[in-house]
Parts: C-alpha cells; structure tokens; sequence
C-alpha cells in the first residue's frame, strides 16, 4: 500500500512536471482566485472595524448654559443616566471643555491667541451620552428631545446611523462584488484544472494504455490525475499565504494611520487565524480540484 | 451485422494456436473479448476456468495480470529504457522494488536482451523492441500470452525470431494464441489453426495451415 502511494505521488509529480506551463498556469489562477478570496476577508475586518470606530464615537451632546450650577448639572446627568437606552454620561466641565479645546488646537497658534485675547472661557459645560446600542438610538433622541430643563442650552445629534448605514452598504457592496469575482475565479479555476488534467491524460494516454493492458487497477489509473488536483491547491495556498502576508505588511501602516485610536492589526488577524483561514481555503480549494480532475478523469481516462 | 458470430473454440493449456483471417474479419475483437476490452451480446467466455463472460471493472485488473498481451505497434514507451518499460509493468501493479530487480533481468535474459537493458526504444531495432514488448508481458508470469500481429511491423528475419521466441515460451508451458494473417509463419509453424472468416470460425485444423 505504501509502495503504491509513492508510485502515485510520483506520477502525479511526473503529470505536472511534464505539463509544466499548464501546470504553472493552473496555480496562478489558483493563486489569483484565493487573492480574491482574502482581499474579501481584509474588506470584512476592514469593514468591521469601520463600524465599530464609528459606534465608539456616536454619542448626544447636550449643551449646559454656562450659568447653571453644578448641582443642577449633576440632577440632569442622573436624570439622563436613568433612561434605559443610555450606557453611561459623561460630564465635561466648563474648564474640561476649555482643555479640551485647546488640546485639539494645539497646532493651531491663531485660535490659542484669540481664546487668550478673549480673557474669559466661551465653552460651556456638556453632557456627553452614549447609547446602549445603536437600534435604540433614535428612541433615545427622541427622549432627550422631551426632556424639558432650563439648564439645557442646546442639543447636538450627528445622525451617525446615516453614516453607518452608508459604510455597511459599501461593504456589503464590496463584500458582493468580491463574492463574484470569487464565484468567476472559481468557474475559472474549475476549467483550467479541468482542461489541465485533460491535458496531462492526452500526454500520458499511451501509459494509461499500457497500464490497463498489464493489469494495473484503475485506482492507481486515476488517482494521480486527482492527486494533481490536490498538488495544484498545496502549492497555491503555499503561494497566497507567502504572498499575503508581505502585502498585509505592506497595508497594516496605512490602515493604522486612517484608524487612528483603532485596534485594525490585520497581520495579527490573519496570524490568529490562519489555520482556520487557509485551512479552510485549502480544503475548499482541494474539493473543487478533486471535483474537476474527477470530470476530467472519468471523461477522458476511461478504464 | 455482427463482429464475431457463433464462435466456439476451445483452447487447451500449453497449446500454440495461431488465429488467421484477413484483416476485420474479427481476430482482434476475439483478442478484446479474452482481456475484458470488449463485452459479448451472447455467449460464454471462460479463462484459465473463469467465466469472464460479465466480468467487473475491477476484476479486470487481475484477469489482465494472468493474460499477457502483446502487439503489432509494441507499446513501449519512448522515455523509458527497456528494463524500465518492463519494470513499469510490475511497478503499476505494486510490485516490490526488490522483487523487480530480481525478475526483470531474468525475463529480459530469456528474450535476449540483457545486454540491451539500458537502451531505449529508438536505439534499438523493431524486433528488440517487440522482444521488451514480449519480456513486459512475461514478468507477471501470465498462463496464456496473447500475441496479437506481432511480426507485422517485422522484416522476415526479425519475425522469424519472434516467432522462435514464442515457440520458445510455449515450451515453457505458456498457452500462446497468435493472432496473424502472415500466411509464411503459420505454414512454417505446423501448429494448431483456427481461421476466421466474417467473425466464424471456418477452419480449426490440429496440423493446419494458412488456407484463405
């Protein structure tokens, strides 16, 4: 049984080294198919990490008269923390607010002089409120839009589920167009190894004679054309995962400067979960092969 | 109309039997029928005592295993020297690498080409290739040898040989059936006949020979 596995494994080699151009062709669109697939996942974490950086930052401004005191302040916070759509309030001060401001314009010399010329604090207080999730949001607007309080001087609602909805339709958008060019990639696939292992056949129809003239079984027949199937995903998912991770390294510092504060480490994603990723790729892989050296074989190698 | 059609023959083992007829009359369809190639409508074919008359894919295999065949056009393969075009045929039957240094060389000493082992099918001549083609059918040691036109693509002296080789192995005890229309060879031989006219058997002579 071992003798006949390395007589198999060495013919499946002898297939694909003889049709070497064919075979090269094989796996890089192999390689070109399974590229598509994991450009596909980078969109989804991508993705995914878009959404949740933009859940971080929705949140209600209500803005405080300046000459509400803080005890008036701190009544209105533990009135808005018992709403049952809120996950927690945040008070920023008179002189918070201040800080803040200059920290966020520090760069910029101009404003820093004018606030200076103006002598006294324009910002006023806030209260800063984030919901407990974003199907509750507009309940919670609403809510907040009841809320009668003299102290309320204003009130802040970027509609960020606009925006939200806008980044889950491009996803989906990019995630559906990468899905059909893994479906076309696929069919592609199925073809070239189809027509690879039609091909290897013709170039070895005189031994296939020669082995059913002398009483070799069909198992040993056909399985190095289905083993070359195997071999072509071996040495594309080999091929994707040496390519990918150098372009994942090549994406990470752009990633880290568009997100910003965001933890989006697709190295380390794809490190975690690589033997899920392209262990599953390669199974998949394998199965279409084995399924078109399978429609190849029983076309053109019968025995 | 049919390929063969009320054929009965009976062959016994060790007979040398020369199967004649002019070409498609259907001496090669009775060569398919005896190795599982082609299937019969009707009738019965036994082999060394099995019926292989609705034999199965797999059994194939081993039926091809007791039969050797060999052909008009040698079947070898160009890219392999001559003791690897009959190692090949052990090899793709899983025998042993120890068990194919040890028989190869043997067989290919009884049809004479131990010292052309290492050549290829090129560097050689047509009756040397048909001598690989016939050590290739002997290394699984087969009961009956089918030998089908094997000296038509021979001059007279190269076929003169083959046939002494054959002559050589049914002394051995091989059943050998040659198939063949050379009306020189089957006169010379003065072995058993069986002439084939339009798929039926005409002649079956003990001592025959080439009549149509």
């Amino acid at each position: 049984m071992f003798l006949y596995f390395i007589r198999i494994i060495k013919f499946s080699l002898q297939d694909i080294g003889r049709n070497i151009w064919l075979s090269l062709v094989t796996i890089i669109i192999l390689v070109l198919a399974l590229f598509t697939v994991n450009m596909l996942l980078v969109v989804k974490v991508i993705g995914g990490t878009a959404v949740d950086a933009i859940k971080e930052k929705i949140d209600i401004n209500l803005f405080i008269k300046p000459s509400a005191n803080e005890d008036e302040i701190l009544a209105l916070k533990a009135r808005v923390s018992q709403l049952g759509e809120v996950r927690d309030v945040i008070y920023v001060s008179q002189a918070e607010a201040l800080e803040n401001f200059k920290m966020s314009h520090a760069d910029n010399p101009e404003i820093l002089e004018s606030l200076r010329e103006l002598g006294t604090n324009p910002m006023t207080p806030s209260l800063v409120i984030r919901p407990k999730s974003l199907d509750e949001f507009d309940n919670l607007i609403n809510k907040i839009n009841a809320m009668e309080d003299e102290i309320i001087e204003s009130r802040n609602f970027s509609n960020y589920k606009v925006m939200l909805n806008k980044i889950n339709t491009i996803t989906e958008k990019v995630a559906n167009a990468g899905l059909l060019l893994s479906g076309i990639f696929i069919f592609i696939t199925i073809l070239v190894v189809y027509n690879s292992v039609r091909v290897a056949i013709y170039t070895h129809r005189r031994e296939i004679v020669i082995m059913r003239l002398v009483g070799a079984s069909r198992w040993f027949i056909q399985t190095p054309y289905l083993l070359s199937g195997v071999i072509y995903t071996i040495f594309g998912i080999s091929i994707i995962m040496g390519l990918f991770y150098p372009f994942l390294t090549l994406l990470q510092p752009y990633l880290e400067t568009f997100f910003v504060g965001y933890n989006v480490n697709l190295i380390s994603y794809f490190y975690g979960q690589a033997h899920i990723i392209f262990g599953l790729q390669f199974l998949g892989v394998a199965l279409v092969n084995i399924i078109a050296s399978q429609l190849a074989v029983r076309k053109y190698s019968r025995v | 109309m049919k390929a063969l059609d009320r054929v009965n023959i009976h062959i016994k083992p060790g007979e040398f039997v020369s199967l004649v007829g002019q070409s498609g009359t259907g001496k090669t369809t009775l060569v398919k029928t005896l190795i599982g190639e082609e299937k019969i409508d009707q009738g019965k074919i036994v082999v060394g005592g099995w019926d292989i008359t609705n034999i199965g894919q797999r059994e194939i295999p081993v039926l091809r295993r007791q039969i050797g065949v060999i052909f008009q056009d040698f079947k070898l393969l160009p890219k392999k020297t001559l003791f690897e075009n009959v190692a090949f045929a052990m090899q793709v039957c899983g025998g042993h690498p120890g068990k194919i240094k040890r028989i190869v060389p043997h067989v290919m000493k009884i049809v004479g080409l131990n010292n052309k082992m290492n050549r290829y099918p090129r560097e050689v001549s047509g009756g040397e290739q048909q001598r690989a083609a016939i050590a290739r059918a002997l290394v699984h040691r087969p009961k009956i040898l089918l030998a089908d036109e094997p000296t038509g693509n021979l001059d007279s002296l190269n076929a003169h040989e083959i046939i002494e080789l054959l002559l050589r192995i049914n002394k051995f005890g091989t059943t050998v059936l040659l198939v063949t229309h050379n009306r020189e060879i089957v006169n010379r031989l003065r072995r058993r006949v069986i002439t084939i006219d339009n798929g039926q058997v005409v002649i079956d002579q003990e001592v025959g020979k080439y009549i149509l």
